[in-house]
């Protein structure tokens, strides 16, 4: 057993460094067949850890947002699982109205997978992910003061029907 | 970061603005100014395929003689408005704890017909009769908005014919099945006078004369005669025409359908809030192995002969390999 599997509340992401960087081990080994195959070692210590790990597996199935490889800081690339045009398209838009951002698109790669990515460039000063974030935020931002006027409006015109 | 998110870039920076031109139990109609059509085409997307509602989804038969195949009935049966008030409290059939299905996470409705009469007799949606226990007294039941209060004909039985069935009703959303949309109709149009030449319209002899105005032109000027076509014109007016299926009230569609957004961008920025949390975000196409490769990080998505340059990264492959020394990607890998 690896030291740190010993403390069994430890998720990958609470982990020590080396594990951080080991639990996005390259890509080709594990695909498409995926994790449980890929080592023989890696499955025994999952059965040994029990519980936790089922609740890590499916902690990372829930992963909805990731960054792509090959991003830095100032330039990343996002993938959503389970989006499509209804967020791209808004969030795009609005992270793009953000002075700070020099590029924003997304795409949806193939209509038959349901992903959505997100290219994000910004200027210095501000990191794609902030960037990504202040959108999202944004975007709630203008939900809350359309629901609120709408409020307003229902408000208002049953007062108008009343008279 | 001194801007406004909600500002319009014309000189005018009032924010969003909503007003309501006609609202009944069926329909609202509404106008959202200010806004950019991004975010009214996504509250429009939302309502249309993402709010939650009822309908039957598992339908268990037991007697059927009428004319109809058992399928057809079952299709028909998806097809039938329910209430969806409360529809917040009731569980996803796939998130409850229970084996197939149960009183948190649906609802039954039984039907038994039989025509013992010499006439032949329809079976309307009153009949299906809601059993067990519900969350409240309306969630699940059938939508009936005609005068004679006798909902959706399902079928019809010859004398002697007997249909009897059980229903499950569970929740979803229109996006995995249409039996779950909320609304029949979302009426979403803008730029009534065609200024933006978003539209083409075919014509015999002159487009104006021969397409009715739409029912919103005298809301905004006509072009002027010979205006020139403004290229950097925007449409910031849109109607929306939110018409229900009987399952919510027109009005609490649109709050939902915020909601409903709000919700997804709150799940985003909650796990984006996770993912900052970790030692080094960027570092999804970095491994150990990688590291003392020398080269920059960045190339090795596309040059490396693990090949996978659009796949490892930020979590994805990684969660169930933490252990790191002893996966086969071991450090004697350095030199790849």
């Amino acid at each position: 057993m690896v030291p740190n599997s010993t403390t069994k509340k430890q998720t990958p992401q609470e982990a020590g460094d080396d594990d951080i960087s080991m639990s996005r081990p390259p890509a080709s080994h594990q695909q498409p067949i995926g994790e449980e195959d890929a080592s023989m070692a890696d499955v025994e210590e999952e059965y040994e850890e029990g519980d936790e790990d089922d609740e890590e597996v499916a902690e990372e199935e829930t992963q909805r947002v990731r960054l792509l490889p090959g991003s830095s800081p100032n330039a990343a690339s996002f993938e959503f699982l389970d989006e499509g045009h209804t967020l791209g398209n808004a969030l795009r838009y609005i992270i793009m109205k953000n002075p700070d951002v020099e590029f924003c698109a997304y795409a949806i790669p193939h209509p038959s997978e349901a992903k959505m990515n997100v290219r994000i460039q910004t200027y210095e000063g501000t990191t794609a992910i902030q960037a990504l974030e202040k959108g999202l935020r944004d975007i709630q931002d203008l939900c809350d003061v359309v629901t609120d006027k709408f409020l307003d409006a229902k408000l208002q015109f049953l007062e108008d029907a009343k008279a | 970061m001194d801007y406004d998110p909600m500002a319009m870039d014309d000189v005018e920076s009032l924010g969003p603005v909503v007003k309501i031109s006609q609202a009944d139990s069926v329909r609202v109609k509404f106008e959202l100014s200010n806004v950019e059509m991004p975010f009214a085409n996504s509250l429009r997307r939302v309502m249309l395929a993402e709010i939650p509602t009822i309908a039957i989804d598992l339908v268990q038969i037991e007697e059927n003689s009428s004319v109809l195949a058992d399928e057809f009935i079952a299709h028909r049966l998806g097809l039938v408005p329910l209430h969806a008030e409360g529809i917040e409290s009731l569980l996803y059939s796939r998130d409850c704890d229970c084996d197939e299905y149960c009183e948190h996470c649906s609802v039954k409705l039984s039907l038994h017909a039989k025509c013992t009469g010499d006439e032949n007799m329809q079976v309307v949606a009153r009949d299906m009769i809601p059993v067990g226990d519900r969350i409240n007294q309306v969630l699940g039941s059938p939508v009936i908005t005609d005068s004679e209060g006798q909902g959706p004909l399902l079928l019809k039985l010859r004398p002697g014919q007997e249909i009897k069935l059980t229903c499950i009703a569970k929740k979803g959303i229109a996006k995995e099945h249409a039996k779950w949309a909320p609304t029949s109709a979302i009426g979403y149009e803008y730029d009534p006078h065609n200024k933006l030449h978003h539209m083409d319209m075919w014509y015999e002899t002159d487009a104006k004369t021969e397409w009715p105005p739409s029912e919103y032109a005298d809301w905004e000027e006509p072009p002027a005669e010979g205006e020139p076509f403004d290229f950097d014109a925007v449409p910031d007016r849109f109607y929306f025409n939110v018409e229900t299926a009987g399952n919510l009230p027109p009005d609490v569609i649109v709050n939902e359908g915020i909601k409903v957004l709000q919700q997804k961008l709150a799940g985003l920025i909650h796990e984006l809030a996770e993912g900052e949390g970790e030692a080094n975000g960027y570092d999804g196409p970095r491994s150990p192995e990688y590291n003392g490769g020398g080269e920059g990080w960045q190339d090795q998505g596309y040059t490396t002969p693990y090949g996978g340059g659009n796949q490892s990264s930020y979590g994805g492959a990684g969660g169930t390999t933490p252990y790191g020394t002893t996966t086969p990607y071991g450090a004697g890998q350095n030199s790849w």
